[in-house]
């Protein structure tokens, strides 16, 4: 008995040295962490609606299951709304900008685990993907792809990927002409 | 809610597999295939295990890490629990399975370094799952890691019996094969349930 | 403490990956650009270095009962602090990396060190071990990525390298690499998780051929010499008769 506390006491002390140690180094990191972060998200907001601060108004969470925040731009020019949502391979993470006249102004996609070389196109910077992020700009609620009667023509052999984006930018436009 | 939870389970066994994936999971699935009934065995103790290690250590996440504000000593947390974990694991089976712990062998205290176990904690915390979630992902996490390692033990109980360059004989072949079985997974990719 | 044939033993005849058959999990999964490749290989190398370091030398005083809890722990403390230096200093490096990085605690080639090698030696040989183990890891990372990128995207140094403005490294992961043909014509499958078994079985084949061959070449000469020396001894007994 006497020796199992003795282990569990050694165990103990290392751990504690080891969290010291973490915590020391942690005070030094933590602040330059949050601050590539938050670089990181005005980054994405900038690439949809440029501005240069958003503020978070509230929306019905209850009705938009899917949308993880809605930013108002600081300089009046609408919307930055943020939703997650299930692509072809996992959640894909979506920047939509909408203006005023509840237009898209343009579509960045965050976070995504699509299949390198066809759904992941709609995040790359190649020529594919900037193409087909364009055809987003200026489009209404009622965005759909070609094939649905729509204006957007889907990525090669990623239908599902660009169904599932073109989706989500009419559920962002949809909140926010909920917040009118 | 139901949906979610049934995207997250297809999403685990089928679509985002572990083994054929995301490569969580390796070193067991690699060494512990080679007959079914061992596989078996150590998917099952996997499951187990996974889903246990989801739920405990989402409750020391949420309950103790966050609200103290030291999500810097997750990894150390989690690493801790799943060792724990695996120690009463291993004790429990030899009281009451010994056959099984008896064909398990080393590879039980091995699932403390599964690469699978770690992974889901983990992802459960980068996906901001809620309890429910987590033990689900858990769970059928390990059902789609016994899924890949039982599928592989059949082939490779086959391979002993086919013809391939002297060179690739142990390893080689069978990393080839388990591509060709991650090649056969992707087909799964895009199921969509509505 | 012999630099050179620890090195030797490092990245060839002992090497963590393809002769030690350890810590497969990662060496698929991350190595679709070179940038990742040698990130990887070089946090895994200097984890495992002060791992050895500090393993070795508390191994006199810790009780042995619950040494590999204390090696786990030690581990984690060391993966945690490199983690919040990557997110802090090279965060591209962390976001590509994403749970991996973390996961180099179950890394089975750090404890396996730990285990059969620190516990016996002194500080400064589980340094030059750890050093010699994390290049023959890097190394085998390297050819990896190098292959599947190649062949996958016709690119080499994809995000580390970026010849636009003269031969520069970029530490922030936005370097395009050298398109060494273009990219529809490379074998995508490549850059897909059945493009990394396929190409680390490939590689392990490849060294299995080259171990056995050097096996092989090692037993004729070394029969070759037997024989010499039976036949020395048959012409000397001659001799005497």
């Amino acid at each position: 008995m006497k020796k199992i506390l003795k282990l569990t006491f050694v165990l103990f002390l290392i751990c504690a040295v080891i969290a010291g140690v973490l915590g020391v180094i942690n005070e030094l990191t933590y602040r330059r962490i949050e601050e590539i972060k938050e670089q990181k998200t005005i980054a994405a907001y900038n690439a949809v609606l440029p501005a240069y601060d958003y503020k978070q108004v509230e929306f019905d969470r209850a009705a938009f299951p899917t949308v993880e925040s809605v930013n108002e731009a600081s300089n009046g020019a609408g919307y930055v709304v943020v939703s997650t949502f299930s692509g072809a391979q996992g959640r894909i993470t979506m920047a939509v900008g909408v203006d005023h006249d509840l237009r898209c102004t343009g579509i960045s996609i965050i976070d995504h685990s699509e299949t390198s070389g066809l759904g992941a196109n709609a995040a790359s910077a190649s020529e594919v993907g900037v193409k087909f992020r364009a055809q987003f700009v200026g489009e209404d609620e009622s965005i759909a792809l070609a094939k649905s009667g729509g204006r957007i023509d889907a990525l090669a052999g990623a239908t599902i990927t660009s169904r599932a984006v073109t989706r989500a930018t009419a559920t962002s436009i949809g909140v926010v002409k909920s917040l009118a | 809610m139901l949906t979610n939870i049934i995207s997250i389970a297809l999403g685990a066994i089928l679509i985002n597999n572990f083994i054929f994936s995301q490569f969580l999971g390796i070193c067991p699935f690699l060494g512990c295939s080679s007959k079914v009934d061992t596989a078996t065995g150590m998917g099952i103790a996997v499951v187990f295990v996974m889903g246990l290690a989801s739920a405990i250590c989402w409750v020391v996440d949420n309950y103790l890490l966050v609200p103290l504000g030291l999500e810097f000593l997750e990894t150390l947390a989690f690493i801790l629990v799943i060792a724990s974990l695996v120690q009463f694991v291993e004790m429990f089976l030899k009281k009451s399975v010994p056959s099984l712990y008896a064909a398990l062998g080393i590879y039980l205290p091995l699932i403390t370094t599964n690469c699978a176990v770690l992974g889901v904690v983990l992802l459960n915390v980068q996906n901001t799952y809620n309890f429910l979630e987590s033990v689900v992902y858990g769970i059928t996490g390990g059902l789609g890691f016994m899924l890949a390692i039982v599928l592989f033990a059949s082939v490779r109980e086959r391979i002993r019996f086919a013809e391939y360059p002297e060179c690739f004989e142990g390893f080689p072949i069978c990393l080839v094969s388990a591509g060709l079985l991650a090649l056969a997974f992707m087909g799964f990719s895009g199921m969509q349930i509505f | 403490m012999n630099f050179k044939r620890q090195l030797k033993e490092g990245v060839i005849t002992n090497n963590p990956i393809l002769v030690q058959q350890l810590g497969m999990c990662a060496t698929m999964a991350i190595t679709t650009t070179l940038f990742n490749g040698v990130g990887m290989g070089l946090s895994v190398l200097i984890i495992l270095t002060c791992c050895n370091v500090v393993v070795s030398a508390i191994r006199k005083i810790i009780p042995g009962e619950i040494r590999l809890a204390i090696f786990v722990v030690v581990i984690a403390g060391f993966v945690t602090i490199v983690d919040l230096l990557l997110q802090a200093f090279i965060p591209a490096l962390s976001d590509a990396l994403g749970v991996f990085i973390p996961l180099i605690v179950v890394n089975c080639i750090i404890i396996g060190r730990a285990e059969a090698f620190c516990q016996k030696s002194s500080v400064g040989a589980s340094f030059v071990d750890g050093i010699t183990q994390g290049l023959g890891y890097t190394c085998v990372l390297v050819v990896m990525c190098v292959v599947r990128e190649l062949l996958g995207s016709g690119r080499f140094g994809g995000g580390l390298i970026d010849i636009a403005r003269g031969f520069r490294f970029t530490l922030d992961g936005t370097g395009a690499g050298i398109q060494l043909f273009p990219e529809d014509y490379g074998a995508s499958i490549l850059n897909l998780p059945v493009g990394g078994f396929l190409t680390l079985g490939f590689l392990f084949g490849a060294m299995q051929f080259a171990l056995r061959r050097s096996a092989k070449k090692k037993e004729l000469a070394e029969k070759a010499a037997a024989e010499k020396a039976a036949q020395a001894d048959a012409e000397k007994e001659e001799v005497v008769c």
